[in-house]
């Protein structure tokens, strides 16, 4: 069963060459079929896979699928190989599974979108890279994922190209997770030319080895690995482009910017979690990294009027949970927040992109309202999900999942007290704009009249990802609940256990409670002020520090202008000013030299015979004489 | 080995020619009359271009002759050592000859026999 | 001469027999798909007699001719690729006037000769085999009559390579003189036995030998014919010329300047670097600013054989093999891409100009694409053969230390980049506004434009290359160890 793991990236790949190659020649429904048959497929296997994984594991809870080498030159031998784990596992299954759903959702939320074809092309192959950077044995397969992921991400966020902003956001995607990519990259080669391998795990190995702890390659190692991953998860500083990747097809942003393609700097950093353990500075820069995003993106999407901009800095702020708990040491707590994530995120998105259709295509939720009685299955999904996304206790995943990260960051050897507090502060926001967004968007008033009603391809993945946004969350609960411990044990063979240091003045009980308190408040208050006293909005927002501050908040903090003032256009300036520059000329003077030359050599071409001849007697006896004098 | 003497020659040979090439151009004399340029055949004026189009039968004939002629030299150094070659070279020689048959037929087919009918092309172009 | 070494020259007699086969056929009846046919049978027949014959190889056959494994793979080789240009040369003389079945007969001697080549130890085969395949590629140059350029080619050709010829003669002539043997084996011997050789008269012969080699593989100081004689043939011919001619005369060069030693003098060493270096910077240069595309791939295949000449002067196991690994990448792109001229030429003329190509993709995706990836093979993009063979080269060379040649090899590599974009560009910009609308309306008006009808063997043939190009690009073990097991050895 696990030999068929190949499969898993093959077949997205083979649908998405498929579809184009044939794709614009073929009906909707082949496509249809294609499009989310081979993820199905793929899905299925990966459930096999798991359970034959789990029956009977294989030696060392690990399996290496040797395909082929690549090359075998001198010493370099890259091999094209695919490495099982119960990381790579767990993280393959719930990204086919969701893409599955997803593709299930699109095939009907696309219908009569021209670029049909197309859209599932891109997905596919989408699916077929994570699906790589996830599996990939060695730097190279995972740097091919990780490429092939940020140019479907490009694709699909420009996917209606038509419309120059849409261009605009994807470059912005491209440009500023390159910023991050160029950090990877430099970190990949370090590894590499000093660790001489290319194979993950013997890196690590060899990390752990050659390097003493705290050791400067070693942190440097880190931090550029952080930099990639920062770049591709949307963390501060480089999370500016995600809200603007919301100009692509909403399963589209379910899909890569909440699901799966953002979790890659997560997965990055979990897989490397070695050189994390030997680089302590590194490792509390990743904590520090996610807390301050889940803060400033929490605020962020408060001010929010865009119902896909509040997910999207809501995903932002997720992505920072996990980041903190990796930070901390608490791998196993940072993938289970992956997968309820995934699960409620994308759930998430779908019901606004149901909303989003039902409305004529209107954004902004202050233009819809009392939405509930008219799309009651996209509500009771959406509430569930938001209230998994805020933390709604003992029912949702989101509580157990955030709640284990949380406590870690009090209980793990690398958590402290400061990062506890913004943890607990985070939960407050995120309940806050949650609700203000389900408060204002599905009650009060109808503000528009509702056209499209849902359909079947529509409604049952919602249901489907509603169910698993709760029961997601059973397979690993607290202590004094249950205490199941299912997904730890799973994942405890690929990620090394959190190791507890000082809990001290604090039970797991205790910091629930507080988690519970902060949710509680976050709903009150965005019930007060958006159900009962709507008015107090406008008084809050009313004096000039409040307006500026919202301001402040909306524009993500400033960050875009920042980035504008500081990077675009002393860049813009400089190459204006450089417009014929010195660097320049040097290229210009070689292809002046090229161009002299060829000239030169062109006069060797006469198209006379008698010339040519005379070439091969000149070259003959020049040949004669060096033989017979040199 | 000295190589100095093989640069001397190369020296005296160069020398030679310019020699040769100057003296004549210094001591020889020139004339530009109405006939100076043209070609010498005999005395006789040149009558036509040089560039004369000649049949393309003539060249037939010469193909034919360098095929069959020449092969017959092959079969005759075989029929002189016919005896010591046995019945090996006998095959082999039955071989060359069969292709030299199925050049014939080929050739035959392709009407390059045949001579002087215009009229009746058998090569379909 | 036994029976035993009559069947190991059997796939030579295949190919032999076939000729005449095929010159019967045509005489008594003339069809161009059953002249064709026939060709295609003959060369599987004779593909597939590689298989019957390999259990008897090395076997030393006179002299003249060795058949071992690489002989065998080469000769595979040489009859596959003549096998496609054969499909190629159907679609595209069916939109000639004229008799195309005799280019089936010449098509298959010329395969003979390199097939001669490739397998000969021994001067005299040597020659042999190299005329027979010179004499074919003489009529194939200037198989269409009515047209003045594959005219004037196959005359240049004639020419030239009869000159070369004659160098090549006399250098042998030396080495006889001095040696008293022609047989490359026996000449090993000779040379590391005997110190008190007058060298001169050897090398002189040697550097005369390698003016018939630079002759034939377009090498500079000997290239100026290649741009002429590209031009000038047919594109299916031209395909033939770049391919099976070059990698048989270079399969000869290996088994010749590895067996005989000859390769180990510093002088003989010496001028190959210069011919590499030269080829490698005239060929890519003399591209850059072409605009007709099969002179721009004949400046390209200068530079190309310059690169495989580096990994020749590696020397040992590697170069062998990083050598064939670039043959065989080579002959599935350089096929390819003049597949692609093929299919898009039509009655009245070749699609040379850069200008034919301008916006290729948006009539024809499918041609774009395979034309396309042919590109990067030869610019060296990773994922296409290409790329694996100039990685082979490349390691080649550095594993011997011959680092001012992989310097070269490595910067004009970027020249090169240049030229093949510029195709690359053209092929996907977009179509003029008038030209847009006579693409997607019905009549072409203008004379220059081409109008071709595809044709579906072509097509055949450009897919399998292109999944070929992909698959050892991507998968390069399976050819790398039939490399391994067969041309290793020699």
């Amino acid at each position: 069963m696990l030999h068929w793991l190949w499969l898993i990236p093959a077949l997205p790949f083979a649908g998405a060459f498929v579809l184009i190659v044939f794709g614009p020649k073929m009906a909707h429904k082949a496509v249809a079929i294609i499009g989310p048959g081979t993820i199905a497929v793929s899905a299925v296997i990966s459930i096999l896979i798991t359970y034959s994984f789990i029956t009977s594991p294989p030696p060392d809870h690990v399996f290496v699928q040797n395909l082929w080498t690549w090359l075998d030159v001198g010493g370099f031998h890259p091999h094209i190989a695919l490495y099982l784990d119960a990381l790579s596992l767990l993280m393959t299954l719930v990204v086919t599974f969701v893409s599955f759903f997803i593709h299930w959702y699109s095939t009907e939320f696309m219908l009569g979108d021209e670029g049909y074809s197309r859209f599932f092309a891109y997905m596919n192959l989408f699916v077929a890279s994570m699906v790589t950077l996830l599996l990939g044995d060695n730097l190279l397969l995972l740097f091919l994922g990780w490429e092939g992921v940020g140019l479907c991400s490009y694709l699909l966020i420009g996917f209606w190209y038509t419309d120059p902003v849409n261009g605009r956001a994807a470059r912005k995607a491209f440009i500023v997770t390159r910023v991050g990519d160029t950090a990877m990259t430099l970190g990949l080669l370090l590894l590499f030319t000093h660790l001489g391998t290319l194979n993950i795990q013997e890196l690590m190995h060899r990390a752990q080895q050659q390097w003493p702890v705290g050791s400067t390659l070693a942190v440097w190692a880190g931090f550029l690995l952080l930099g990639g991953a920062v770049g591709k998860s949307a963390q501060l500083p480089l999370q500016t482009w995600l809200p603007d990747a919301m100009a692509g097809p909403t399963p589209t942003s379910a899909l890569i910017h909440a699901a799966t393609m953002v979790t890659a700097g997560v997965y990055l950093i979990a897989r490397t979690h070695a050189l994390y353990s030997i680089a302590p500075a590194a490792q509390l820069a990743v904590a520090v990294v996610g807390t301050a995003t889940l803060i400033l993106a929490g605020f962020a999407a408060l001010t929010q009027w865009d119902i896909k901009r509040v997910l999207a800095y809501s995903t932002v702020s997720q992505i920072g949970y996990m980041f903190l708990a990796l930070g901390v040491g608490a791998w196993s707590a940072a993938i289970f927040h992956f997968m309820t994530h995934a699960f409620f995120k994308a759930l998430l998105f779908l019901g606004a992109g149901i909303v989003i259709n039902a409305c004529h295509h209107e954004h902004n939720i202050f233009k819809m309202g009392g939405l509930w009685k008219e799309l009651p299955v996209a509500f009771w999904t959406f509430l569930i999900a938001g209230c998994s996304l805020a933390g709604l206790p003992l029912i949702t995943a989101g509580f157990y999942s955030k709640g284990l990260i949380i406590w870690e960051t009090r209980a793990a050897e690398h958590g402290n007290q400061t990062l506890w507090i913004l943890a607990v502060i985070g939960v407050l926001l995120t309940s806050l704009y949650t609700f203000r967004l389900i408060f204002v968007a599905f009650f009060g008033e109808a503000k528009t009249h509702v056209e499209h009603k849902p359909g079947y391809s529509l409604k049952v993945p919602c249901i489907v990802l509603a169910a698993l946004s709760i029961v997601g969350g059973f397979v690993e609960t607290p202590r004094f609940l249950g205490d199941i411990h299912v997904f730890t044990d799973f994942l405890h063979n690929a990620l090394p256990a959190v190791v507890e240091g000082h809990a001290t003045g604090m039970s797991e009980l205790g910091s629930e409670l507080w988690v519970t308190l902060a949710f509680v408040i976050g709903l009150v208050v965005s019930y007060y002020l958006y159900m009962v006293k709507p008015s107090l909005v406008e008084a809050l927002t009313a004096p000039a520090i409040s307006k500026a501050l919202h301001r402040f908040w909306f524009s993500d903090w400033g960050m875009d202008w920042l980035y504008d003032h500081l990077f675009v256009r002393p860049v813009v300036w400089l190459a204006r000013i450089d417009r014929n520059d010195i660097v320049d000329s040097f290229y210009d003077g070689l292809a002046f030299i090229s161009q002299v030359f060829y000239r030169g050599l062109r006069t060797t071409e006469t198209g006379r015979v008698r010339w040519y001849a005379a070439g091969i007697v000149l070259g003959s006896i020049i040949f004669v004489a060096i033989v017979l004098f040199a | 080995m000295a190589v100095w003497p093989i640069g001397l020659y190369f020296i005296l040979v160069v020398l030679l020619i310019l020699g040769m090439l100057i003296g004549s151009h210094l001591l020889g004399q020139r004339h530009s009359e109405k006939a100076t340029g043209q070609p010498y055949e005999g005395g006789i004026l040149s009558e036509g271009s040089a560039q004369v189009r000649l049949s393309a039968k003539f060249y037939l004939v010469a193909m034919f002759f360098v095929v069959f002629d020449l092969e017959a030299v092959f079969v005759f150094a075989w029929a002189v050592a016919g005896k010591e070659v046995g019945w090996a070279g006998y095959w082999e020689i039955l071989v060359f000859i069969g292709i030299l048959i199925a050049t014939l037929i080929y050739l035959w087919r392709l009407g390059a026999l045949d001579w002087g009918s215009p009229g009746r092309p058998r090569r379909r172009v | 001469m036994n029976v035993t070494d009559l069947f190991t020259l059997l796939p030579l007699l295949i190919l032999g027999g076939a000729a005449i086969v095929v010159m019967i056929v045509v005489a008594i009846h003339r069809s161009h798909i059953l002249t064709l046919t026939l060709t295609l049978i003959g060369l599987a027949l004779a593909f597939a007699s590689l298989w019957w014959i390999a259990p008897e190889a090395p076997r030393q056959v006179t002299s003249l001719l060795v058949i071992d494994r690489y002989a065998i793979f080469y000769t595979g080789l040489v009859i596959a690729a003549t096998f496609a240009v054969a499909l190629l040369c159907y679609g595209y003389f069916e939109r000639h006037p004229g008799n195309p079945e005799e280019l089936y007969i010449l098509l298959l001697l010329a395969a003979l000769g390199s097939a001669v080549l490739v397998a000969s130890s021994h001067f005299i085969s040597f020659f042999l085999g190299l005329e027979i395949l010179s004499v074919s590629l003489y009529a194939m140059n200037a198989y269409i009559r009515a047209w003045s350029l594959p005219l004037e080619a196959g005359i240049k050709y004639l020419i030239l390579a009869a000159s070369s010829a004659a160098f090549l003669l006399f250098g042998m002539a030396l080495v006889y003189a001095e040696l008293g043997t022609m047989d490359f084996a026996k000449i090993r011997e000779l040379v590391t036995a005997s110190p008190d050789l007058n060298r001169a008269v050897l090398l002189a012969g040697t550097a005369l030998i390698i003016t018939g080699f630079g002759f034939k593989l377009a090498l500079v100081p000997f290239h100026l014919w290649t741009p002429d004689i590209y031009e000038g043939a047919p594109a299916p011919v031209t395909a033939f010329v770049a391919t099976v001619s070059k990698g048989a005369m270079f399969a000869l060069l290996l088994r010749y300047f590895y067996w005989s030693g000859t390769h180990h003098f510093g002088a003989v060493f010496l001028v190959f670097t210069i011919i590499a270096i030269a080829s490698m910077i005239a060929g890519n240069i003399l591209a850059m600013l072409q605009t007709n595309v099969k002179r721009i791939l004949a400046y390209s295949s200068i530079a190309h054989m310059g690169y495989v000449l580096v990994a020749f002067q590696a020397g040992g196991q590697l170069a062998v093999q990083a050598v064939t690994f670039y043959l065989v990448a080579y002959f599935i792109t350089i096929i390819g891409a003049f597949g692609v001229i093929t299919m898009i030429s039509d009655g009245d003329r070749d699609a040379d100009s850069i200008e034919d190509y301008r916006g290729l993709f948006w009539r024809r995706p499918a041609l774009a694409a395979v034309f396309t990836a042919m590109l990067l093979s030869l610019a060296g993009i990773p994922v296409t053969a290409g790329f694996v063979g100039k990685f082979y080269v490349i390691s080649a060379g550095a594993s011997s230390a011959i680092w001012l040649l992989v310097f070269v090899l490595i910067v004009t590599s970027v020249f090169g980049l240049y030229y093949y974009l510029r195709i690359l560009v053209a092929l996907y910009s977009g179509l003029a506004h008038e030209e847009a609308h006579a693409a997607s309306g019905a009549a072409m008006v203008s004379s220059s434009s081409l109008a071709p009808a595809l044709s579906i063997s072509g097509g055949v043939v450009l897919a399998v290359l292109t999944i070929l190009l992909v698959w050892v690009g991507v998968y390069p073990a399976t050819l790398l160890n039939i490399i391994h097991s067969t041309v290793g050895l020699l």
